[in-house]
Formats: structure tokens, sequence, C-alpha cells
């Protein structure tokens, strides 16, 4: 009676706490964080100190399903003694995609980076003999070693991970993205494989930063047409439509976000571009967002872009556009050429003017290059207000 | 799988270095219990096909858009038109573009856009349809297959994916291993996943069961990298092409030279209802 007693007690310990999470993948480990509330009810995905909500644990008998509703996605366990076993969940393109994963209370150990591995380093990414160019920035905070991964047309979000040895590991899943960067400090250089999904590898080499542009230019990927000032007109969240000759827009310096409430890097940018309307709209800056959805149907996408306007407080008009593939957003703006990422934002004059077009966005994780872009869109600002009404 | 040691078969000119299958294990091995990550895969697929509003067994039709138009069964009056590189809807409302890959309602049928500019596609659903889970053949611990890829230059290739979408993949090398006394040496493909960082290395392959006991066509099979350039080819994943859950789907073509002349009794089934 007494041993049935004991274990019952035992048995009745919720999932709250700390969890030291792995996703296995078909070549590595990718490790993170679960945070589960006390109450057992909610939870958050923890990649170092930067960390998504879940939708809803659920908890069932030996059950605990962490579900993430945003993504279609779900992580089902069941408990093992004190270990929760069990697999992610996701839906590709073609069908469900299962990856093993587990977990036990506490959390990952804090291990110091190597000093030798911190800094930015030019890497190459290679598939099939194909080669293309990525900027690999290491960092530590008080979690550990913490990372960014940036492309032609943004980053890959916050990595978080550690490092063994002369051997890394730094991992990025937000409950969508299962992004694990591995690798070796070898001399010089660092050498070692990107893995996305359970079975993807892409092997990189990387040398040191050499301060000369290793990426193209955020500015000279996508172009526009400058002979005539920049057109829109999209319906607003309240089905008015709002469009580039109202009167608002009038000799103003307008600067057009285009944008997805599904984008990571489109949230990192919102409270930047909320910041520079404060500062400069009484001198004469107007903003203004154009939301590519994912379905296109208003009805389902104006509640995600009012949701996206209230969490970052933005005072600016946000647009319905369109539907959140580059080639279908880029339909909806002929004047643009190009048009490859999301977050792009378009500077245009007092004219209306398309003066600069910057594609992508350099969210925090990638720490002095997110101060140095913030810093040029400023005094691209700066130099746009000081032009002539027309 | 462990217990499976390394050699070469396939001397020069073809020079094939495989996945080999030790001769070292007897039949009483041959069987063992299924293990739970094939399980768990197994049980996620029939939930989804009987489930899911994209599930193939919810397919209707499959259409090629084209810069023509056509019309989309089951959604009266709407039609789908490929202009700019886009599908967009018109007939149902405002005309507007629809997301790749992406479902979408369309009246009482779902839509997802598809494939390349120039070739999109549109797979129109119904409402789901329960069904039987699919039919595995017992699981065959030695059908599993470790070792190299022997790579080539890359050499491109338009094939069907699974769902029967027409895409630009790359025929990176291939693999080969001993299987019931005789070398098999089957060609490998990259096929990517649009939209996303990924990609998968692919089999797609036909042997003795095929139309006998597994799909006629042929299967898939989903090569798993284990490190240091060495794969795991596990027979037991061997899946069949979205057109084996319902007519909607182009079947793919099957790979030359890619005909296991014995049987691999091991992966997905194949009963015609």
């Amino acid at each position: 009676m007494f041993a049935t007693v004991a274990a019952a007690a035992i048995l009745a310990v919720g999932p709250g706490g700390s969890w030291r999470a792995a996703l296995d993948l078909a070549d590595g480990t990718l490790r993170f964080g679960v945070e589960i509330t006390a109450d057992g009810q909610g939870g958050r995905l923890c990649n170092g100190a930067v960390c998504t909500s879940l939708s809803a644990v659920r908890v069932r008998g030996d059950s605990v399903i962490l579900e993430i509703a945003a993504y279609a996605a779900s992580i089902a366990t069941v408990r093992r003694g004190d270990s929760l076993i069990g697999y992610y969940h996701n839906v590709g393109n073609r069908g469900p995609r299962t990856i093993p994963f587990r977990a036990a209370r506490g959390r990952w150990p804090r291990v110091q980076a190597s000093g030798a591995l911190l800094g930015a380093w030019d890497a190459t990414f290679t598939t099939d003999g194909r080669t293309s160019p990525r900027v690999l920035l290491f960092n530590r905070d008080s979690t550990g070693l913490t990372g960014a991964l940036i492309s032609n047309t943004g980053d890959y979000g916050h990595f978080w991970g550690s490092m063994d040895g002369d051997r890394f590991a730094l991992a990025h899943f937000d409950g969508s993205f299962v992004y694990l960067i591995t690798g070796r400090l070898v001399g010089d250089t660092l050498r070692g494989v990107f893995h996305a999904g359970l079975s993807t590898e892409t092997p990189w080499t990387a040398v040191r930063s050499s301060g000369r542009p290793h990426l193209r230019a955020p500015t000279a990927m996508t172009t526009a047409d400058t002979t005539a000032p920049f057109h829109f007109a999209f319906p607003d969240v309240h089905g008015d439509t709002v469009a580039s000759t109202d009167a608002r827009f009038a000799g103003k310096v307008v600067v057009v976000d285009i944008f997805g409430t599904w984008c990571p890097t489109c949230h990192d940018a919102a409270p930047v571009l909320v910041d520079l309307y404060r500062r400069y709209h009484a001198r004469g800056l107007e903003i203004v967002g154009l939301a590519y959805e994912v379905t296109g149907d208003t009805a389902q996408d104006a509640p995600l872009v009012r949701r996206f306007r209230d969490d970052h407080g933005i005072p600016y008009p946000l647009l319905l556009a369109g539907v959140s593939d580059a080639e279908a957003a880029g339909a909806t703006l002929p004047q643009l050429h190009g048009f490859t990422a999301f977050p792009t934002t378009v500077f245009l004059g007092r004219d209306g003017r398309v003066r600069l077009v910057h594609a992508g966005f350099l969210g925090p994780a990638t720490g002095a290059r997110h101060t140095l872009q913030v810093d040029e869109f400023r005094s691209t600002i700066e130099r746009l207000l000081r032009e002539p009404a027309p | 799988m462990s217990r499976r040691t390394q050699r070469i078969v396939g001397a020069p000119p073809v020079r094939i270095i495989g996945l080999i299958a030790a001769l070292a294990l007897g039949p009483a091995r041959a069987r063992a219990q299924l293990p739970a990550g094939i399980a768990a895969e197994r049980a996620t697929l029939a939930e989804w096909l009987s489930n899911a509003s994209v599930s193939p067994r919810a397919a209707i039709a499959t259409v090629d858009v084209g810069a023509g138009g056509v019309a989309i069964p089951g959604a009266a009056g709407a039609r789908a038109i490929e202009r700019d590189g886009s599908v967009w809807l018109d007939g149902a409302g405002r005309a507007r573009v629809l997301p790749a890959y992406r479902a979408v309602t369309v009246g009482s049928v779902t839509v997802v856009a598809s494939g390349d500019p120039g070739r999109r596609r549109l797979t129109v659903f119904g409402p789901p349809r329960a069904g039987p889970p699919p039919e595995y053949y017992p699981y065959d611990s030695t059908l599993v297959f470790t070792g190299p890829l022997r790579t080539i230059a890359p050499l491109p290739h338009r094939v069907l994916t699974p769902d029967g979408l027409d895409v630009a993949a790359a025929e990176v090398g291939s693999v080969a291993f001993r299987l019931s006394g005789r070398d098999v040496r089957l060609r490998v493909m990259r096929i990517p996943e649009p939209g996303t960082e990924e990609s998968s290395l692919e089999i797609y392959f036909r042997d003795a069961t095929s139309g006998a006991g597994s799909y006629p066509a042929g299967r898939f099979l989903t090569l798993a990298p284990i490190g240091n350039g060495r794969y795991r080819a596990d027979f037991n994943r061997a899946r069949n092409p979205f057109c084996a859950y319902g007519p909607a789907y182009p079947c793919p073509v099957p790979w030359a030279g890619n005909t296991i002349a014995s049987p691999v009794r091991a992966g997905e089934r194949y009963t015609a209802h």
C-alpha cells in the first residue's frame, strides 16, 4: 500500500519545468530547450535565450503533446520514467515528416566557446558541385555559444549551441524550421555540414571574413523602374483601398515594407520600422506595409495582419497585397524586378520614385550587422527627407 | 545494420563501390521487430492519408494550368490561369494569385498550386476520405544497407516526384550492394523540395515484386545520411508514389537501369482495390 502511494505520487508529477531536448536527425543531434509552465498547459521551445511559444501542451495519462499550431506541427511524446520520448511531426509538400525527439529534465549545460571561433566567417556552401555564399557569425552570451547564418536574402534566425574541443554544433528549431550547423575548427578554416530537416545535408567550408563583401549587397538584389512614381493600391484590413496616389503620401518620403506575418525576419524588422516612423514622421516620413499572406483570402489573412499590427504597435497602414511567394508577390508590383526576399524595404523619394530597394533584413541575431543596417535605414531616410518637395 | 561490413563489388570499369549487404547474418536474423521509428512514420502516414485535406486519397484531379487557363474541376465557374509565372484564380470573386504549395479553399474544393513557372500545376481535392492504412511487407533487417554514394558530375534530368510533379532534378551518383547473390546498382537523384532548404536523395526502383505484391510502376526510397559521406538505404521504408493512392496523379516513369531482378519483400505493398 505504501509503495503504491509513492508510485502514484511520482506519476502525479506534471511535465512542468525545464527539459533538455533533442531531435535526432539522420546524421546529427539538434539540441534545444523545452520549457513547460508549472500548470502544464503551455510552454516554449528555446534556442538558448530565444524562445518560441507553444500554442498548447496537452497531457493525457502518460502522453504529452506539444503543439505548434501556427506551423501545423506537433511533438507527440510519452513519458518513460521522467523522460519524454516521441516524434516531431510536420507536413511538407509531399506528406507528413517525422523526426525522433527525446528530452530529459533539466537544461543543457552552458559551454564556453573558444575565442578562436568567435566573429564573422565567409562560408561557401556546396550542393552537387554548385556553390553559394553564406556568412556565419559566432558570439557568446550568458547561455553559451550563439550564432547566425546569413544568405543573400537574410538570416536564418538565432542559433544556439556548444563547442567541444574543436567541434561545434549550433541549432535553430522553432517548431517549423529544423536547422543544425555542425563543424570543426581546423587551423584557420572551418569545415562543416548544414543540416536542414531530417536528412538534407549541405557541406560547407569557411574562412575568416576579410572585410570584403562576401554576399551580394542587399541593395543590389532587386531593381526598380524609376521612370514613374512607384504605384500600389491595395485594401487595408478594413477593406478600404489605400493607394500611392492618396493625399497622405504626396510630397512625403515613403518607406514601403513588403512583408508577411509568417516571416520571422519580418517580425524582426517591424520594431525597427515603428521606431523610424516615430522618429521621422513629423519631418515627412510615411510608412506603409504590404502584407503577403498565406492564403490570399481576406477573411483568413486580415486577422493575422491585425494581430501583427497590434503585437508590434504599428501606427502606419498595413495593406492586404497578395500571397506569400516571391513570384506571386513580384507580379503584383510590376515596377520591381528581381523580387526575391521577404521583407523587402522600398524607399521612395518625395517625388514618389524609388530611390533604394533593400532586399531581406538582418535580424538582431546578426549583432553589429543588424545595427549597421538600421543605421543605413536612418541615414537613407534623413538624406531623402532633405530632398526638396517636387 | 551496424553488424554489416563493407566491401567493394563491381570492379572497374563500372567502379561502383556500394552499399554492401553482409553475408554473415543468417536467416534467423532476417526478421526482426519493426523499429519504433518506422512504426511512427507509418502511423503518421496512415493518419494523414485518411484525414488530411490534401491527402492523395482526397485528390480529384491534377491539371496543368497553362497560359490558356483551365476550369477547376468541382469548383463551378472557377478557372485557373498561369500569368507572369503565377497561378491566378478567376471567376470566384476578385481575381487573385494562388500561393505555391499552400492549400486554398475554392468553393467546395481545396486546391494547391505547384510546379515551376511555365509548368504550373493545380491539384484539386475533395473532402478527406478515410481508408485502410497502407500495407507493408514484414520488416526485414537484411534489407538495410549502408555505404558510400558513388558520386558523378551532376547530370540534370526532369523527373516526376512521388506526387507526380515535373521538377528539375540532378542525377548525383549511384549506390551498389549485393542482394540475393546478385550485384545491384541503383541510380540516385537529388530531388528539390521547393521553397525550403531541403532536398532528398531519391531512388525510384522496380523489382521482382513490382506488379506482383508491390506497386507496378515502382517505389521510392530516400537515402539517409549517416556521416562521413555514407548513407543508409532501408528498403523497409520503400514507399509508393502518390499514383498508387488515387488516379489523379501522374505516375513517374521507371528510371532506366533501376530494376532489381530479385524480389524486394520489404516496405510498402500494393493491392489493387
